[in-house]
């Protein structure tokens, strides 16, 4: 995480606050600094039908909550675009030679409701969930809701690195192996730091949510 | 700003200003008590039916509601207690010369908007007048997180002896990685034992597999087990208050310990809310806690302290929760377990709510390794802090449960519980401990001290043990076979607890003999100066005697 | 509790002790005295004849010999309905009466092998079962297990599930 720098942070959050209806910005001013490695607008999302039981064995779900890629900010709590984000997690998912298959949840914004969904839908049984915040999962069909395979419940702490290794290992799991699972840091001060923020994020996006439409294939495009 | 002030400088740089605040934003319950969306008291009750509660009509109860007014509020008591103004609801709780079982019976009538308005007639010097008095169990106790980012087995079980000898009643563990359940418990059981009999221990697990776990005698009590204070929150969460109920009828059916666990600010980290107050929807936790006959809660925000601990007044609420908890006459385990702020004053001033009065578990729980290897994310305080905490008991003439130890008794005990695992792994036919890794285990501080094992081959053997259904009574066996016959004792005699039920009451502990110490034969009769519990003798000699302090001899 | 009532159950104990030890045989119950918090907690200590395992035997039956011979296997050492009743008795005595009827469902449990209480209980869960299956599992507890309040509860349960519509969908 070492080109994120705190003002990256703290200027994306209060973006998100300020987008707010009652404008609840309540971080110091900070200079504007852009993030790099990605642009936030370089994809376009296209729902093409209803998500419906994969067949390939060779096919691991990336199942969206309502907001990622195409609503809010487009950047996760620490700022990454998600652009890059699902970059990663397909490239991780093609390095092991699988298919990766992106799907939009629409009835819930919960990680682990929208992971087993995906797992549910993906022709391997294995999903990854992840949401605008960045919150991760890797999901098994057989699996109950608040089980999974692994878990990746910090947002500020992981990377695009990270990203990619977990696309890697949910394609491995989907091969049946069982790998190490993905390092994880464990930043005991995520939680003083950002939960607070973090539960903002995420009533934002459960805004999004509706309860009585379907899972929907998406098309993705990267610019 | 274009010129900085420099003691503005010098502050934005303090480690209170890398904690994350935020505004109130009631509509979506961002706020910790008193929403202008909480509802207003009220009960009406016909036929011994509560069929109006808090402004609304039965018909329009959602299932918390329903199972609130079906279980948890006496409705022959309602009306006359409800009567009560919330003012002098809240004298009685502080005033010495009303004893608790007074305080207790006239919140088994009330409902929950009336108990959160009770709760804002009180300050914090209050509410923990309050908790001094309505604590369920007369002595204070306190409980320990042991975990590690390795899952390494050897570690852990170094670490629960080391926890338990510092006097820590329960401990607990969790996993890093899902498939590691069973074989965590396991090390904990072990380690336990050894640093003192009597200490329970537990694997915060998804439910069914934590209940697993349990049947098979591999832990000793239960306590994630969560419920929620809003329907659509609970139903995120996947259960609801009546699979939850049943949930705690079968762990008691098998003779288990358990208590549930709540806590300001998960409804509106998960989005819904519904524009209320924390506490409010805490106070909902509480009573469907009571309601469902679990004996205790582990409350004061626990994993969403980041939420109360962002808005204004948070903390306050969060020592409300746990003054509730103890008013309606259930233990309560009361947080302190998670990172909390990267102020260690904001951290320990958090702590005093529940440090001072005394609850059955002040820290739920303490974090007995690193806070790097602690897997619940961090917690307040933690090994690192066990000076500081120990001279805060001598200090303030205060017994948070633990005991001040020596370097040369904790490498004895860290070692005999790294060799005792050995044997239980080789005798089990579980991947083998190395003598190097029981050396590690013995001097490490964390994780990063130890020599990596095999994962691929633990995980497998984690799951093994579940398939083999390896049981507590296994352990006791291996244990004995591997010369360890006064471990694989205290082993059985943990299993023993799930025939007499007798730990299955409130706020029961078990003492070094398996004496069981419960709000019954142990039941707080504080009512002013010179009752309750009173930290004196042996035991304040034994907390005044830290490692470091002078004697005239040594000068 | 007031000071006098804790003497005078403290006098009580102690005089039935002196009249020769097990006063109150497991008998006392069955003729109609229930269990007290002041005069028979712990149970393991002072009505420790009256604790029994699942198949009769008693606490002092559980040593680590009898575990390392195989005199007494893992599967027994079970809390049994009985004694889970004496431990409602108490709850009630102490005016806890919610953990009393947990204690008393727990009772009725103990007939329930392990996968079928995890089965139930994931079948309690939100939006897993139809009214029907939730239903018939309240009748498999009432017939098969003896477990009325339990089943009543699963009724509850179906009832309000419909309500709130947590039922399984599709």
């Amino acid at each position: 995480m070492a080109q994120i720098s705190e003002t990256v942070v703290r200027e994306v959050v209060k973006e998100i606050l300020a987008q707010m209806a009652n404008g609840t910005a309540v971080t110091p001013a900070a200079p504007a600094v852009s993030y790099t490695s990605g642009d936030a607008a370089d994809m376009t999302m296209r729902e093409v039908g209803q998500a419906r039981p994969g067949t390939a064995s060779d096919e691991v779900v990336i199942a969206l909550a309502p907001a990622f890629g195409d609503k809010l900010k487009k950047r996760t709590i620490t700022g990454i675009p998600h652009t890059a984000v699902l970059r990663e997690l397909m490239a991780g998912i093609e390095e092991e030679g699988m298919k990766p298959r992106i799907i939009r949840v629409w009835h819930t914004s919960d990680v682990a409701f929208v992971g087993k969904r995906g797992a549910e839908l993906s022709g391997s049984g294995i999903a990854v969930a992840i949401q605008s915040r960045g919150t991760t999962v890797i999901h098994q069909r057989d699996l109950f809701p608040l089980q999974n395979i692994e878990l990746f419940p910090q947002a500020p702490v992981l990377t695009l690195e990270t990203y990619r290794n977990i696309g890697r290992n949910a394609a491995r799991y989907a091969k049946g192996d069982s790998p190490a699972p993905v390092p994880q840091i464990s930043d005991q001060m995520a939680r003083p730091k950002y939960q607070a923020i973090a539960a903002v994020f995420h009533i934002r996006e459960t805004e999004f949510v509706d309860a009585s439409k379907k899972p929907m294939d998406l098309e993705v495009r990267f610019n | 700003m274009a010129k900085r002030q420099k003691r503005f400088e010098v502050l934005d740089a303090r480690e209170v200003n890398k904690d994350g605040f935020v505004t109130e934003w009631p509509e979506v319950g961002m706020i910790a008590m008193g929403s202008p969306n909480d509802p207003k008291p009220s009960v009406k009750v016909s036929n011994g039916v509560i069929v109006e509660m808090d402004g609304k009509k039965r018909e329009e109860f959602d299932f918390n509601e329903l199972f609130i007014a079906n279980y948890a509020i006496n409705a022959s008591l309602a009306e006359e207690m409800m009567a009560l103004p919330c003012v002098e609801i809240a004298r009685k709780i502080v005033d010495i010369n009303v004893p608790r079982a007074e305080v207790v019976k006239i919140f088994s009538g009330l409902t929950p908007a009336k108990i959160a308005a009770v709760m804002d007639e009180l300050n914090v010097v209050e509410m923990m007048m309050g908790i001094q008095k309505m604590r369920a169990r007369r002595t204070p106790g306190n409980q320990a997180h042991v975990t590690n980012m390795q899952d390494n087995p050897v570690l852990m079980a170094a670490d629960a002896a080391e926890a338990t000898y510092y006097g820590f009643d329960e401990i607990e563990t969790t996993v890093a990685v899902f498939n590691y359940g069973p074989m965590n418990a396991l090390a904990l059981l072990v380690g336990g034992q050894i640093g003192r009999p009597g200490a329970l221990s537990q694997d915060a697990l998804e439910e069914s597999i934590e209940l697993q776990l349990g049947l098979r005698g591999l832990t000793a009590y239960a306590e994630t087990v969560s419920v929620y204070g809003t329907e659509r929150v609970f139903i995120d969460g996947d259960d609801t208050p009546w699979s939850k109920a049943f949930l705690a009828s079968a762990y008691a059916s098998r003779g288990l310990k358990m208590r549930y666990t709540s806590g300001t600010g998960s409804e509106v980290q998960m989005a819904y809310a519904e524009g209320k107050s924390m506490l409010y929807l805490e106070i909902k936790c509480i009573m469907i806690t009571k309601g469902a006959g679990v004996q205790g809660l582990q409350n004061g925000s626990i994993s969403c302290i980041g939420v109360p601990g962002g808005v204004p007044g948070g903390i306050r609420a969060v020592l409300g929760e746990n003054l509730v908890t103890t008013c309606l006459d259930l233990e309560v385990a009361s947080g302190n377990d998670q990172t909390f702020s990267h102020s260690p004053f904001r951290r320990t001033a958090r702590l005093m709510g529940q440090f001072l009065p005394g609850t059955d578990f002040i820290f739920s729980g303490y974090s007995a390794v690193p806070n790097y290897d602690n897997v619940f994310a961090g917690s307040n305080f933690d090994s690192d802090d066990y000076d500081d905490f120990l001279i805060l008991q001598r200090d303030l003439k205060v017994d948070g449960g633990l005991r001040p130890v020596r370097e040369e008794e904790i490498v004895a005990v860290r070692n005999k519980a790294a060799k005792a695992i050995q044997g239980v792994f080789a005798e089990l036919g579980l991947p083998a401990i190395t003598d190097e890794e029981v050396e590690a285990a013995t001097y490490a501080h964390g994780s990063n001290d130890m020599p990596a094992r095999d994962k691929v081959q633990d995980t497998k053997a984690a799951q093994e043990m579940l398939k083999r259904g390896v049981t507590g009574v296994d352990v006791v066996k291996a244990l004995a076979k591997r010369g360890f016959p006064e471990v694989a004792e205290a082993v059985l005699n943990i299993q023993k607890q799930r025939v007499s039920g007798d730990y299955l009451h409130t706020s029961a502990i078990l003492d070094k003999d398996f004496n069981v110490v419960a709000a019954i034969n142990d039941l707080n009769d504080y009512q002013g100066p010179g009752t309750g519990y009173r930290l004196q003798g042996e035991r304040w000699e034994q907390l005044a005697n830290i490692r470091h302090a002078m004697s005239p001899q040594d000068i | 509790m007031s000071q006098q009532d804790l003497i005078a159950a403290i006098v009580k104990e102690v005089l039935s002790e002196l009249n020769g030890g097990k006063a109150s045989q497991p008998a006392s119950t069955a003729n109609g005295r229930s269990l007290h918090y002041q005069t028979d907690y712990p149970l393991s200590q002072k009505r420790r004849e009256l604790v029994k395992t699942a198949t009769g035997k008693s606490l002092d039956d559980i040593t680590l010999d009898a575990i390392m011979s195989g005199a007494v296997q893992a599967e027994e050492i079970r809390i049994t309905p009985q004694t889970l009743e004496y431990q409602a008795q108490i709850a009630e005595s102490i005016k806890r009466p919610q953990l009393a009827r947990n204690m008393r469902r727990a009772g009725e449990l103990t007939r329930v092998p392990d996968d079928r209480v995890l089965a139930m209980y994931n079948a309690l869960r939100p939006n897993r079962s139809s009214k029907a299956e939730l239903l018939a599992i309240a009748d498999e507890l009432e017939k098969e297990y003896d477990a009325k309040v339990c089943a009543n509860f699963v009724r509850e349960a179906a009832g309000v599930y419909e309500a709130r519509d947590v039922l399984k969908k599709d």
